[in-house]
């Protein structure tokens, strides 16, 4: 698994995924999201275009990233969720907890109109 | 008809996705599509996840035995460990949708054990004394799906 990051206009700042996210990765990916929050850069968007694979060591680190974003007043919006991955998403009713949006472009702008 | 293979690795993290892909080459044996398949795989991979993670508390303490059984109505996944008991009416399922304020508080054994009854048809524990514990995991097969 990779994970690239980036900063994006209006403060921003975008998460990609690529692999599999599971037990052996997520350890890559909590620290990458710990980071950026501790930082205060709580304003993110997660996207898991690129993911393969997810298992439920995945979900809770995305699950704590959002919680600890919510806390300092942001947000974890996840995008590009393929259908396998969206599955484990509603399997366990994650799909209502986050904002997901189909792409980068239609989360940074739903990001632009929370503002 | 009949066919069954067994694979011992050590109780690593990074040895699951390969017992993944071993259940994953069964399931594909008995015939499943391809959701069905990533099913299978998943369950086991929240399986071995477990042990790592609650059986024995870490990595590299004891191995993990995953095999599969392929029969005319059913494929059967025994996952072994050598660990203590592990009793799963311990670990409740969360809600489903979960609970927002409760929702950090998910612990990946109860999601684990939440997905593998999911996917799973049955899902059965058991404790052979002074030996591990044996899971034993099905997937029925229809009329469709031929060896």
């Amino acid at each position: 698994m990779t994970i690239r990051q980036q900063s994006l206009p209006g403060s921003l700042w975008l998460v990609t995924v690529n692999g599999r996210l599971d037990q052996n990765a997520t350890p890559a990916l909590e620290e990458t999201l710990n980071e950026l929050l501790s930082a205060g850069h709580d304003r993110l968007i997660v996207d898991l275009s690129e993911a393969t694979y997810i298992n439920s060591g995945g979900l809770r680190c995305l699950v704590a990233a959002w919680r600890k974003a919510r806390q300092q007043g942001g947000d974890v919006y996840l995008c590009g969720l393929r259908a396998r991955v969206n599955e484990v998403f509603s399997m366990v009713g994650f799909d209502k907890v986050f904002s997901i949006y189909p792409t980068q472009r239609e989360a940074a702008a739903a990001w632009r109109e929370a503002a | 008809m009949g066919a069954q293979k067994s694979l011992s690795v050590p109780g690593r993290y990074d040895q699951i996705r390969r017992l993944c892909a071993f259940v994953g080459e069964g399931a594909r044996q008995a015939g499943f599509d391809d959701d069905t398949i990533f099913h299978v795989e998943l369950a086991c991979d929240e399986a071995c996840t477990n042990i790592i993670e609650h059986t024995y508390e870490g990595e590299g303490i004891g191995e993990i035995e995953v095999s599969w059984k392929l029969s005319a109505d059913k494929f059967t996944v025994i996952i072994r460990d050598h660990g203590p008991r592990f009793d799963p009416s311990d670990v409740p399922d969360p809600p489903v949708p979960p609970d927002l304020d409760e929702v950090e508080e998910l612990r990946v054994g109860g999601l684990g054990i939440f997905f593998m009854r999911r996917l799973m048809d049955d899902v059965t524990f058991s404790y052979l004394h002074g030996k591990g514990n044996i899971l034993t995991m099905v997937k029925h097969r229809s009329q469709n799906e031929d060896s």
